[in-house]
């Protein structure tokens, strides 16, 4: 199973075509290991006529078996015993149905080398302390969300000296406390250490309107950044223009565009999507996405908005490799994004009809909606 | 949010409510009744302002999509002269003298509704079936309501002030079960809309003496006798646009044949039928993302769940057909994937009888010479709605609400002895 680790490990970050053969075996190893462990989907792959020999190049792997993330709410499929699986994550369970996905050691070797290369590459890591604002939820025993760890793993980058959460668990519940947050960003913005906010946009928007409302601005000490995970979710409604959300973080809290940094990825996908300077999510050489066609499911072209499915080997525990999200996206050539990588990136665009899937963001933006407040 | 005394307050002052509510009902009820013409002038005038338009904007804020469809398929129930007409169906005869006396209606005081979530407007209309009988009502509102009680309450308050002290309601999740047994403790009846899971969490919290009005989640299917030449489409559109989620809606398509064979050239005949349905229903692409996923999901479940039976498959776009080779009724895949069985009518009442207590609405399609005999076997065997299968989700006017009235349930009847042990000749004015 070292395909995997030779995959991870690779050093030119999001050269893809320089990636592709090893991708692909570490694809093929995988979905084998999947195939001989996890009964479901075994059954999937018999029935789709599946096996890892019919990835020959790197176009075949829209053949492997597609799941939908719903699968993974309805199927706790798993292709290792618990005690095998050291850490265990969930989607949000807003709704009340989530995804639970495992991590095993070979995915948790995997990921750090993946995480600090590309913490290098877009320049995260930094070995000042830094001051941590979360706007988002305080990881605990009580959950074991998704989102809350990719928080608190954002906040490592820069050894933490201090942070603090606007959403806590209070008597079984979130309770946001977002004039808690302003008030320590004022504080912390008098000292000398760079401040990092890691946040739900929804939050950060939320929480930059309400600095403006009190007529508040800080200067955040220089090296500070704004590190955005969580995506605006159902949220669209009130998503704001990326320029207007820069031009506000300049104003109210003096970070400049080129430190906002935003994260992509899911439970069931846990690849560290980054934003290029030019702010576009190109697809790092551990991943590779293909659009498919609303209707059929079948791969559409460059350009052609889609469902996004995301495929990747770094998980053993379960069997993640070919996701269909219910996101709607397209893919464009990296040329054309101007930031020097080839790479080509993802433009996300909403979310896929029906109500039935609520999310972490959404969540969040709805107890803030509920005007609980305090 | 919270809604009390005619206006929607913040979730903070849900504590000060409760505080004072206990008091506020009393207040109320020592009062005069809710007179029956009140409610409906204020209906009256909220269908006015409906109808001209106004309130589209409300609508189209805070319902989803194809909910101004579902409304005006629903609004000449809500209509003066419909609700008149229920009430003297479901109300008349209850009242009037009496060997001993006579008998009156009275409202049963406080409703707390547990209201639904799969259909925008229901937990308005539940209150309004409480309010046409004069109770107070304490709604809690479903999950995913975006506020369009709340607004429906306003507006409706606004228009007649005097409904404000018989109208709250509450956006409370249901972990909130402190808070919820509290409401109950006020309450005469509990209404309560949803799944076995709600239903029994209600019984746990609802006080001794407590009367329950149970709208539990119903099974609904289609049943087909001599379908060849029929017009099979509607019974599509059915599937598609209420996608299963409703009581009414059709989970499995019985075939009255005994031959897996037929059932096979019905699966491939009705298909494609199906996926018309589909592609004309789901607009958009996000629409047709959701379809092509819950399409997906369910041949993955079929793949997974369904193993070691011998179900055939017949995957169309955004829809399916599974025909299973039992007989049961059971909850389809949902979304426009749709179950068929076979069940010839010999053995309809023995296997629907599995599901008394669980049983709705049948969309019958047959010749009609079958008609009468078919409806009789379907009623017999439990059924309480018998209708063309495009009609299966449709509501009609003076129906009865799963085998019942339900504004009989929201009342009591009082007996008054004439103290000269005489009937009393001329029945009294009645609320009703």
């Amino acid at each position: 199973m070292l395909s995997r680790q030779t995959l991870f490990w690779l050093s030119r970050v999001y050269d893809l075509p320089g990636s592709d053969a090893r991708f692909l075996r570490a694809v093929r190893d995988n979905c084998a290991y999947h195939i001989r462990h996890c009964p479901e989907y075994r059954l999937i792959c018999q029935a789709e006529g599946f096996s890892p020999g019919c990835l020959n190049t790197i176009d075949d792997l829209e053949k492997i078996p597609l799941l939908p993330t719903l699968f993974f709410k309805r199927h706790h499929a798993a292709s290792m015993p618990g005690w095998r699986i050291p850490m265990k994550v969930t989607s949000s369970g807003t709704s009340g149905s989530f995804s639970r996905v495992g991590f095993d050691w070979g995915c948790i070797f995997a990921e750090i080398p993946m995480v600090l290369r590309l913490g290098f590459y877009h320049r995260l890591v930094s070995p000042k302390p830094t001051r941590y604002v979360i706007l988002g939820y305080k990881p605990g025993r009580q959950d074991r969300m998704g989102v809350a760890r990719t928080m608190f793993g954002l906040t490592h980058f820069a050894p933490p000296v201090g942070r603090f959460y606007a959403l806590e668990w209070k008597n079984g519940g979130y309770v946001p406390n977002l004039d808690g947050a302003v008030k320590t960003l004022a504080r912390w913005a008098q000292g000398s250490l760079p401040v990092r906010i890691v946040a739900f946009p929804s939050y950060l928007w939320f929480g930059m309107e309400r600095l403006e409302e009190l007529g508040l601005s800080v200067r955040l000490p220089k090296g500070s950044k704004i590190l955005l995970a969580g995506g605006w979710k159902q949220h669209y409604a009130q998503e704001v223009d990326k320029n207007t959300l820069y031009a506000l973080a300049r104003r109210v809290l003096g970070v400049e565009e080129e430190n906002i940094h935003e994260f992509f990825g899911a439970v069931e996908h846990p690849i560290f999507f980054n934003t290029c300077k030019k702010h576009h999510f190109h697809v790092p050489a551990y991943a590779r996405v293909i659009i498919r066609d609303v209707r059929t499911l079948k791969p559409l072209p460059m350009g052609e908005v889609g469902l996004v499915n995301l495929i990747t080997p770094l998980i053993n525990a379960t069997p993640v490799t070919s996701v269909m999200t219910d996101d709607l996206g397209y893919l464009t050539p990296g040329e054309d994004c101007g930031c020097g990588l080839k790479s080509p990136y993802l433009t996300i665009l909403g979310r896929a009809g029906l109500n039935d899937i609520t999310t972490c963001a959404a969540g969040a933006a709805e107890l803030l909606g509920k005007g609980e407040m305090p | 949010m919270i809604f009390a005394g005619g206006k929607i307050l913040p979730d903070s002052e849900l504590n000060p409510v409760l505080g004072y509510l206990e008091e506020e009902i009393a207040q109320t009820l020592s009062g005069p009744p809710l007179e029956t013409d009140t409610v409906l002038d204020a209906l009256e005038a909220l269908g006015a302002e409906l109808d001209s338009g106004a309130l589209d904007g409300l609508i189209a804020q805070y319902a989803p999509p194809g909910a101004r469809e579902e409304l005006d398929r629903v609004r000449p129930q809500i209509s003066r002269a419909a609700l008149e007409e229920r009430l003297a169906l479901e109300l008349g005869g209850l009242a009037g003298p009496r060997p001993f006396g006579r008998s009156q209606v009275r409202p049963l005081g406080v409703l707390l509704h547990i209201a639904p979530g799969n259909m925008a407007g229901l937990p308005a209309f539940t209150a309004v079936e409480g309010l046409l009988t004069g109770n107070i009502n304490l709604v809690k509102l479903p999950h995913g309501d975006k506020g369009l009680t709340l607004a429906v309450f306003q507006k409706l308050t606004e228009l007649e002030p005097r409904l404000a002290p018989y109208l709250y309601a509450f956006d409370l999740s249901s972990k909130y079960a402190g808070t919820i047994k509290a409401l109950a403790a006020l309450a005469d009846g509990i209404v309560t809309w949803g799944g076995d899971g709600a239903i029994s969490a209600m019984r746990k919290l609802a006080p001794p003496g407590c009367k329950l009005i149970e709208w539990g989640h119903r099974l609904s299917f289609a049943y087909l006798s001599g379908w060849e030449g029929m017009d099979l489409s509607p019974l599509a559109e059915h599937i598609v646009r209420t996608g299963g989620l409703l009581c009414s809606s059709c989970q499995v398509i019985y075939l009255d044949t005994s031959h897996l064979s037929v059932a096979e050239r019905f699966c491939k005949q009705f298909l494609p039928i199906l996926e018309k349905a589909a592609a004309s229903h789901y607009k958009t692409p996000g629409q047709a993302a959701q379809g092509a996923l819950y399409a997906r999901e369910t041949a993955l479940e079929q793949i997974v769940d369904r193993a070691s039976f011998d179900d055939l498959n017949f995957p169309g776009q955004l829809c399916s057909l599974t025909l299973r080779r039992d007989m049961n009724l059971e909850l389809s895949h949902l979304h426009g994937n749709v179950l068929v069985k076979r069940l010839p009518r010999q053995e309809l009442v023995s296997v629907l009888r599995r599901q008394r207590g669980r049983l709705q609405t049948a969309g019958l399609i047959c010749p009609d010479l079958k008609r009468e005999t078919l409806t009789a076997l379907l009623a017999q065997a439990g059924v309480n709605r018998i209708t063309a299968p495009g009609h299966m989700s449709h509501s009609f006017p003076c129906e009865a609400h799963d085998g019942e009235y339900p504004l009989r349930r929201y009342v009591r009847v009082v007996d008054m002895e004439n103290p000269q042990g005489r009937p009393e000749t001329a029945p009294e004015q009645e609320n009703f």
